[in-house]
């Protein structure tokens, strides 16, 4: 241990021999990782898995059922109402729930000041299908309308200011609901159950709704809707029920390989029997897509994102080529030394060990210059694209990640420049 | 205690082979004081690098204490480098921004004695060269002469049984020269065997045995060659 305090202060001698070529390399280090890492943050958040238990078991269903001749269509990445009473007419799935979102306002009396809401329109399986935790209060208990919201814990202190309000009163739209429900923390990044909107990377919703009241009080889809008639569907309430209106998300669990099996084999005899009915002329085109793989199928991959990550990773590939040249001058420019110690009855593997003192120097340095650049480059991602924001936080596995690639850049840039200068010809350097 | 036979070097550049030692035989005994002699570019230090198994050879043996150094791993290398041999150059090489004691510290620090033995050990080395008082100097504030002097404490400082100098005093004036030359005469008494390469006769009639080596040739002047005499 003194020994190697010893290396760490040969090291910090060797700094301030030359500290502006050092001071130099570990900017040049710094501002390349920085960048790095404020990139690398985004791409890993936004590339996360917020389900790897179940996000290969849960399945967003779609079905090409429409009563006109359509060839090489996909289906529709949003489903009407009557879809989803014929795709939930079994019991293969272990759990399903239709949901949208819609805008709304809320209140606890006539007199107060209209709270803007975003409702989630949905059934009770969608509690326990994303794994959402229940802080007070329990879930609708099966899918029928009622007037009863559940409030986020968020929502509940805004409007309540304490989250223990299960049976409190609300007007909601200046229609009265009942608190059945309040969810703890909870948040889902990326939301995938939203990606057929392209919605993933935006906040949750801030209340639920059961799916027959949100169609009974006439809420329509605040992101993506189609029809292919002309219905006046604004009465929601009589017309969407039965008619055109696409408007909705369907996700099933699928537990095992037969279950995803059986559910295709489903889906197949469905379209078929349409098709027998005469109500779907064209070819079946059905879709079964995992929760792991709707981003990519519905092509909401962020792009932008992409190519940052090509270009911060080329940046510091340039930046660790600069940083060690820099580090080789300053190593040839100290390789006398090398040769002394040498001389004087240090093996290659004392010498190493004076080297890897200077890594851990370097190391430090460089992660947290980098941690600084980091923090300000995802700062300034968020102002120039603020659709991301939510995905710029450090966890401890990207962290841990980040500060080992610092280190094995410092590694880098220190190794191979200092073992260059412990090969030189002893006889030549001692002379002078 | 140093034994060469048959030992020669070569450096290969792309351009050019050199030939720096050819075919040497030497034999140096415990306890001698060697002077080393021969043109400029003639071989003199590599053949005390190789001595110093700072340098390797092409053909040839290198016995040190009985013991072949051929095939030796690089810690087996350092190892005996550390505390068998002990280096002083014509330009001190001393660290600049280390003061006296932590120069005369680094052979030990490599040899991994404790704090109290390095510091015992150091003391006495700069007892012996008297530069006692100047222990936080850095090399920059000290003569020429006094940093041989610190250079000689470091060399010795470790104990070693072979003092290996090129050119010790080629950097000084003839008085500093001097009080280096009595301090390695003192070395040597102490029982440790010198090799020096110098340009100084009078340096080199003050040592026991006088080498001299033309191209890479050595010609031992202490040594009788009957051959050479035959053909003279
Ligand atoms: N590392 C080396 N590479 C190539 N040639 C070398 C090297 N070191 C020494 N030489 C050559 O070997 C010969 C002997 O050099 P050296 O032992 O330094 O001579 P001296 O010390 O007697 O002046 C010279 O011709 C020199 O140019
Ligand atoms: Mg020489």
């Amino acid at each position: 241990m003194e020994q190697f305090i010893y290396y760490l202060k040969v090291s910090f001698k060797g700094i301030k021999r030359a500290p502006l070529p050092y001071a130099l390399t570990i900017f040049i280090l710094s501002v390349g990782l920085g960048v790095f890492f404020a990139n690398a943050t985004f791409y890993y958040q936004l590339n996360s898995d917020p389900l790897p238990h179940k996000s290969d078991k849960l399945f967003f269903p779609m079905a090409l059922m429409a009563p006109y001749e359509c060839n090489d269509c996909k289906p529709p990445s949003v489903l009407s109402y009557s879809n989803i009473e014929k795709l939930s007419q079994t019991d293969i799935a272990s759990k399903a729930a239709a949901m949208y979102s819609a805008d709304g306002y809320l209140r606890q009396s006539a007199e107060q000041a209209p709270l803007p809401v975003s409702i989630r329109i949905t059934q009770r399986d969608f509690f326990s299908m994303f794994d959402v935790p229940i802080l007070h209060g329990s879930i609708w208990p099966d899918n029928s309308a009622r007037a009863e919201v559940i409030l986020t814990k968020a929502s509940a202190e805004k409007l309540f200011g304490r989250a223990d309000v299960v049976g409190e009163k609300l007007l909601l739209d200046d229609r009265h609901v009942t608190v059945s429900a309040v969810l703890d923390s909870w948040q889902m990044l990326p939301r995938l159950y939203d990606a057929n909107n392209r919605n993933h990377l935006g906040d949750a919703d801030d209340i639920y709704l059961p799916l027959e009241s949100g169609y009974d009080m006439n809420y329509l889809s605040n992101s993506q809707s189609q029809t292919f008639d002309d219905t006046d569907y604004r009465q929601l309430s009589t017309q969407g029920r039965s008619g055109a209106m696409h408007q909705l998300q369907y996700w099933v669990q699928l537990d095992t390989p037969a279950q995803q099996q059986a559910y295709r084999q489903f889906m197949h005899n469905l379209v078929q029997d349409e098709k027998a009915a005469g109500r779907h002329p064209s070819e079946p085109n059905n879709q079964l897509v995992a929760m792991r793989d709707i981003v990519h199928y519905f092509g909401g991959e962020s792009s932008d994102i992409k190519a940052f990550a090509l270009v911060t990773l080329l940046f510091l590939l340039v930046c660790l080529f600069n940083a060690s040249h820099l580090s080789l001058n300053r190593y040839l420019s100290n390789q006398y030394e090398f040769s002394l110690r040498r001389a004087l009855g240090a093996s290659r593997a004392q010498l190493q060990l004076q080297m890897l003192a200077d890594v851990l120097l370097m190391a430090l340095f460089t992660i947290l210059g980098a941690l600084l650049t980091g923090y300000a480059g995802i700062k300034l991602m968020n102002q120039l694209l603020p659709s991301n924001r939510l995905f710029s936080s450090w966890d401890m596995p990207l962290l841990l990640s980040l500060l080992a690639i610092a280190f094995a850049c410092s590694y880098l840039v220190t190794l191979y420049p200092s073992l260059r200068a412990s090969f030189g010809s002893l006889n030549q350097q001692l002379k002078e | 205690m140093i034994t060469l036979t048959n030992l020669s070097k070569i450096f290969r550049t792309e351009l050019i082979e050199t030939h720096a030692l050819r075919e040497v035989n030497l034999q140096v005994n415990e306890g001698e004081f060697a002077a080393l002699t021969g043109p400029s570019g003639s071989g003199k230090s590599t053949l005390l690098n190789i001595l110093g198994t700072l340098e390797s050879f092409d053909s040839g043996d290198y016995l040190l204490d009985g013991k072949s150094v051929k095939g030796l791993s690089d810690a087996a290398l350092s190892k005996l480098r550390n505390e068998k041999i002990g280096f002083i150059f014509q330009s001190f090489n001393l660290i600049k921004d280390f003061s006296i004691y932590d120069n005369i510290e680094l052979p030990l620090r490599y040899r991994g004695l404790k704090a109290s033995a390095r510091k015992q050990r150091i003391e006495q080395a700069l007892e012996l060269v008297g530069l006692h008082a100047r222990r936080d100097y850095l090399p920059g504030q000290l003569s020429g002469g006094q940093q041989q002097r610190v250079a000689i404490a470091r060399a010795i400082a470790g104990q070693p049984r072979i003092l290996l100098a090129d050119e010790p005093t080629g950097n000084l004036d003839s008085l500093m020269a001097r009080q280096v030359m009595e301090l390695l005469e003192q070395i040597n008494q102490q029982g440790c065997t010198i090799l020096m390469v110098t340009h100084d006769p009078d340096q080199a009639r003050r040592a026991g045995r006088n080498i001299q080596i033309i191209d890479g040739q050595l010609h031992d002047a202490t040594m009788y060659d009957p051959l050479a005499a035959q053909s003279a």
